[in-house]
C-alpha cells in the first residue's frame, strides 16, 4: 500500500513539475498580462498551500498562525530590497526571519495538543498583524525607479520557481525519513514518541521547512506588488486561503495542495466575475457544501471514484 | 432477555469480535472470561449501543436492539458500567448518580433509587459532595456500579469491576451485585478475577480471539483444566478465601 | 495617574464583554469539541440585530437583548440542524478541521452578507443617555458601558448556574466531559450538542448586542472578537464560566496597561505576551482542568 502511493506520489510529482515546466513558455506564447497575473496568482497560491501541508499534512499540526510567516517573510523582503539590498538575499533573508520566528513560537506553541494548537497559533497570528497594522499604518509603495523597470515576466518566473520548489520540497520530504516520521507522528503521537520518533524536534523541523517556504513565498508577494499595506501580508486569509486549498485539494498528499489551489483560483476569480457582488458569499457557501459533501477533499473523492469505476 | 446472534464487530479492518451468540436470561449471573484482547469490552460495548456491529443481532425482551442509539438502551433497561469506569471527575458524587437516572423511565425513582445506593454503599453517603475525582479508586468504581444501578437496569453489565481497587472493596462490590442480582436484574459480568465471578456466576462463556470458545455452569468451568491452567494461574491471587 | 487608572477602567468595562463573547465560543468547543471560528461573526449579526430593532422599532438598545437573545437562539438551533450537527458525527481530530472549514466558509459568507446588506460602515446605536458620565473620584464611568459590563456579568451568571442546576445543564457538562459515558448514562448526547451550540450562539447574540451599544460594529469585526475570545479561551481553559469571565476581564486590563506603557500602537502586545506565558507555563489554561 505504503509503495504503491509512493510510486503513485513520484508519477505526480513529475506531473507538476511538467506541467510547471511548460509554464515557462506561457509568457512567450501569451503577452496578455491578465493571464500573466491569473496563473502568477495560482503559482503564489501553490506555494502557500504546499508550504501549509508540510506542518498539516506531513506532521499534522493544524497551525492557523500561518499568515503571520508569509507576513514577515514579506515585510523583511521588502524593506531590505527597497532599501537596496539584492533580491535572492532579501527574500533569502525574509525566510531566515520567518523560520527564526517560527522556532522562537514553537516551542512553546507546540506544548498545545489539537485545536489548542489551533487556537494559539491563530491568536499569535493576529496579534503580530493588529501589531504591525497600528505600527506600519502607512502605505508601501515601491521607489519610482523600482516601478519603471517593473516587468511582471519577472515575478512570473520568481513565482515558477518557487512553486517548483515547494513542490519538489515535499516530493523529497516525503520520501524522506524524516517524513515518515512526521507521518508517524500523524497517526499516533504517542506510540511514534514510544518508538523513538522524537516528537518536538519532527514538529520544529516541520514547522521550519513550512515557515520558510512561506516566508519566501512572502517575499515574492512582496516583490510582485507595488503598493500594499504592510498588515495586508499578515491577513489571515493568506492562512484560510491555504488551509482551504490544501483541504479541498486532500491534505498530507504532494498533488492535493497543488489541485486544490488551482480549483480553488479558478472558483473564485470565476465567481468573482460572473456574480460581481454576491461572489463572497457564494464562494462561502459553496465551501460549506463541498465540505459536507466531500469530507476527505478532491483525493478522497477522486479515490473512491477510481474504486467505483474499479468494480 | 439478551439474545445476542451472530454479533460481529470491527474497528476499521480489524475484527474484534466475530459470530458471537449468547444468552442472558431474566435474573441470571453471567460471567464472560477471556485473556486480554479476547474483545470482551468490545462485546459489552457493542450491547451498550457504543459500537455499531457489521453483523448479527442484538435483541432484548423481544425488540431489536442492533440500530439503536446508546442512550435509547439504557432507556430500555441495560445498563454498562464501562472499563475504566468513566465518570465524570469534574463534577459532584450525587451529581454522578443523578445523571444516571437521566432516562425518562428512571427519572421519577431518583430520590429511591439514590437511597437504594447509598443503602447498597454506605460509604458513599457521607461523600455526597466531594468531587468525584478526589475520591479513592474504590469508592470511585462504587460510585460507577451507582451510576449505573440509578437507571434502574434489568440487565447490569460490568466491564472489569474489580480492576486496580483493593481486595476489600472488591468483596464489597461483589457483594453489592448478589444483592442487586437479589432484587431482579440480570448480572453480565467481565472479570479477570476468575475465582470470584465464577463463584457469582451461574453460567459462564469463554470468549478468545473474538469468539466464543466454550459455555457451561460456572462451577463446571471452575473444574475445568484447560479454564484453570488459562485463568487461574496467577490471577486467581486477588480473589481471597 | 488617573489617566492610567481611567484606562484600566476602560480595560476593564470591555474586558466584560471579551468574556462574554469568550463564553459562547468555550462553552461550544469544550462540549463539541468544535472550534466554530465564526463565532464572532455571530456577534456581528446579534450587534445589527440590535442596530436594526433600535433603528426601526424604537426599542430601547438594552430592551432588544430580550429579543436578540432568543433571535441567536433559534439561529443557533438552525446552524447546527444545517451544518454542524453534520460535522460533530466525525472523531475528535476531524471534528476540529471541518469545523474550521466550515467556520471560515461561514464566516465568509456572512461577512460578504452584512456587507451587501448593511454596506460596510461602521455603526454605533445612539441613545439618549449614551453620553452619560458617572465620576467617582475623579474617575468618569460611561453609564452605557457599565452597564454592559453588569449584563455581560449577569448572563455568565446565569449561564453558570444555569449549567450547575438545569438537568441538561448538567448533562451539558457531562457530555463536555466524556461523552460516551454521557450516553452510558442514559444522556442523548446529540440533544446535549445541540442545546449547547444553541446556547453558545446566544450568548454570541447577546455580546453582539453589548458591542453595538458600548462600542461599533461593521461587518468586519467578526474575526477580531473570535480572536478575543479565543484568546479568552486559551487564558481560562475549558470547563469554568465565571473562570472564563475573569479572564476576559483580565485581558482587557492588561491590554490597558500595555496601552498605557509602550503607547496605543502595543495594545495587543499584551496579550501575545500573557498568552505565551500561559502557553508554557499553564497549558490547561489559568481556570481549567
Amino acid at each position: 500500500m505504503r509503495r504503491l502511493g509512493a510510486r503513485r506520489e513520484r508519477g505526480w510529482a513529475a506531473a507538476i513539475l511538467g506541467a510547471l515546466a511548460l509554464l515557462a513558455f506561457l509568457p512567450l506564447a501569451v503577452q496578455r498580462d491578465d493571464v500573466l497575473n491569473f496563473v502568477f496568482v495560482t503559482l503564489l497560491s501553490i506555494t502557500l498551500a504546499q508550504s501549509w501541508n508540510v506542518v498539516a499534512g506531513y506532521a499534522g499540526q493544524v497551525n492557523l498562525g500561518h499568515a503571520a510567516f508569509f507576513g514577515l517573510g514579506a515585510l523583511t523582503a521588502r524593506t531590505l530590497w527597497i532599501g537596496g539590498t539584492p533580491l535572492a538575499p532579501a527574500l533569502a533573508a525574509g525566510a531566515l526571519v520567518a523560520t527564526a520566528f517560527a522556532l522562537l513560537i514553537g516551542v512553546a506553541a507546540f506544548r498545545l495538543r489539537g485545536a489548542y494548537f489551533a487556537i494559539g497559533t491563530l491568536a499569535l497570528g493576529e496579534i503580530l498583524r493588529t501589531t504591525v497594522s497600528n505600527v506600519l499604518p502607512e502605505i508601501s509603495t515601491l521607489p519610482t525607479a523600482a516601478i519603471a523597470t517593473y516587468r511582471l515576466s519577472q515575478r512570473y518566473y520568481l513565482a515558477l520557481a518557487l512553486a517548483a520548489l515547494s513542490v519538489v520540497a515535499v516530493a523529497l520530504l516525503s520520501a524522506s525519513r524524516l517524513g515518515l516520521g512526521m507521518q508517524a507522528l500523524r497517526e499516533d503521537e504517542e506510540a511514534a514518541e514510544a518508538a523513538g520518533v522524537g516528537a518536538l524536534r519532527l514538529k520544529l523541523t516541520a514547522l521550519a521547512l513550512s515557515t520558510a517556504l512561506a516566508g519566501l513565498a512572502g517575499g515574492l508577494f512582496a516583490y510582485y506588488h507595488i503598493s500594499y499595506y504592510p498588515s495586508h501580508a499578515f491577513s489571515p486569509s493568506w492562512t484560510f486561503d491555504a488551509l482551504l486549498m490544501t483541504f479541498i485539494g486532500g491534505v498530507g498528499t504532494l498533488h492535493g495542495p497543488v489541485l486544490g489551489a488551482v480549483l480553488y483560483v479558478f472558483l473564485k476569480e470565476y465567481l468573482a466575475l460572473r456574480w460581481v457582488d454576491f461572489h463572497l458569499l457564494i464562494f462561502g457557501a459553496l465551501f460549506v457544501v463541498i465540505v459536507l459533501l466531500l469530507p476527505g477533499g478532491l483525493v478522497q473523492a477522486a479515490a473512491r471514484a477510481r474504486r467505483l469505476l474499479a468494480r | 432477555m439478551l439474545e445476542v446472534r451472530g454479533l460481529e464487530v470491527a474497528y476499521g479492518d480489524a475484527r474484534a469480535v466475530a459470530d458471537v451468540t449468547l444468552t442472558v436470561g431474566p435474573g441470571e449471573i453471567v460471567a464472560l472470561l477471556g485473556p486480554n484482547g479476547a474483545g470482551k469490552s468490545t462485546l459489552l460495548k457493542a450491547i451498550a449501543g457504543l459500537l455499531r456491529p457489521r453483523a448479527g443481532t442484538i435483541r432484548w425482551e423481544g425488540e431489536d436492539l442492533t440500530r439503536l442509539g446508546a442512550h435509547r438502551i439504557v432507556e430500555r433497561g441495560i445498563a454498562l458500567v464501562a472499563e475504566g469506569r468513566r465518570l465524570f471527575g469534574g463534577m459532584t458524587l450525587e451529581e454522578n448518580l443523578e445523571l444516571g437516572a437521566f432516562a425518562p423511565r428512571a427519572r421519577s425513582g431518583l430520590r429511591r433509587s439514590l437511597e437504594r445506593v447509598y443503602a447498597l454503599f454506605p460509604v458513599l453517603a457521607e461523600r455526597r459532595r466531594a468531587l468525584v475525582r478526589t475520591l479513592s479508586g474504590g469508592q470511585q468504581q462504587m460510585v460507577a456500579v451507582g451510576r449505573a444501578l440509578m437507571s434502574n437496569p434489568r440487565l447490569l453489565m460490568l466491564d472489569e469491576p474489580s480492576l486496580g481497587i483493593a481486595p476489600l472493596l472488591v468483596r464489597a462490590i461483589l457483594d453489592a451485585l448478589v444483592e442487586i442480582n437479589r432484587d431482579g436484574a440480570a448480572v453480565f459480568l467481565v472479570e479477570q478475577n476468575v475465582q470470584a465471578a465464577l463463584g457469582l456466576a451461574r453460567r459462564a462463556y469463554i470468549l478468545e480471539g473474538g469468539r466464543i470458545a466454550g459455555e457451561g455452569p460456572g462451577a463446571d468451568l471452575l473444574q475445568d483444566a484447560h479454564v484453570r491452567r488459562a485463568y487461574l494461574g496467577p490471577l486467581a491471587l486477588g480473589a481471597g478465601p | 495617574m488617573s489617566v492610567l487608572a481611567q484606562q484600566l477602567l476602560l480595560g476593564l468595562l470591555i474586558g466584560g464583554l471579551y468574556g462574554l463573547a469568550a463564553a459562547g465560543l468555550s462553552l461550544v468547543f469544550g462540549v463539541l469539541k468544535v472550534l466554530n471560528v465564526a463565532h464572532g461573526e455571530l456577534i456581528m449579526l446579534g450587534g445589527y440585530g440590535t442596530f436594526w430593532l433600535v433603528t426601526l422599532l424604537g426599542l430601547d438598545p438594552f430592551a432588544s437583548l430580550a429579543l436578540v437573545l432568543p433571535l441567536a437562539l433559534a439561529g443557533g438551533l438552525a446552524l447546527y440542524w444545517a451544518l454542524f450537527g453534520f460535522v460533530v458525527r466525525a472523531d475528535e481530530e476531524t471534528r476540529v478541521k471541518n469545523s474550521l472549514l466550515i467556520g471560515f466558509g461561514l464566516a465568509l459568507a456572512l461577512h460578504a452578507l452584512a456587507v451587501r446588506l448593511w454596506t460596510a460602515d461602521e455603526r454605533a446605536v445612539v441613545t439618549p443617555y449614551g453620553g452619560a458620565v458617572l465620576g467617582v473620584g475623579g474617575l468618569s464611568i460611561p453609564l452605557v458601558r457599565l452597564l454592559s459590563l453588569a449584563l455581560a456579568f449577569a448572563l455568565i451568571a446565569a449561564l453558570h448556574l444555569l449549567l450547575r442546576h438545569w438537568r441538561w445543564g448538567k448533562a451539558i457538562r457531562a457530555t463536555a466531559e466524556d461523552w460516551q459515558a454521557a450516553l452510558l448514562a442514559g444522556i442523548d448526547v446529540r440533544r446535549a450538542y445541540l442545546l449547547a451550540f444553541a446556547i453558545g450562539t446566544g450568548l454570541a447574540g447577546a455580546a453582539g448586542t453589548l458591542v453595538s451599544i458600548g462600542y461599533s460594529i461593521s461587518p468586519s469585526i467578526g474575526l477580531e472578537w473570535t480572536l478575543k475570545a479565543l484568546i479568552v479561551v486559551v487564558l481560562a481553559g475549558l470547563g469554568s464560566m465565571l473562570g472564563t469571565f475573569v479572564s476576559g476581564l483580565f485581558l482587557g486590563v492588561a491590554e490597558a496597561v500595555s496601552a498605557a506603557a509602550f503607547g496605543g500602537p502595543y495594545r495587543e502586545v499584551a496579550g501575545l505576551v500573557i498568552f505565551v506565558l500561559v502557553l508554557v507555563l499553564r497549558p490547561r489554561g489559568l481556570f481549567g482542568r
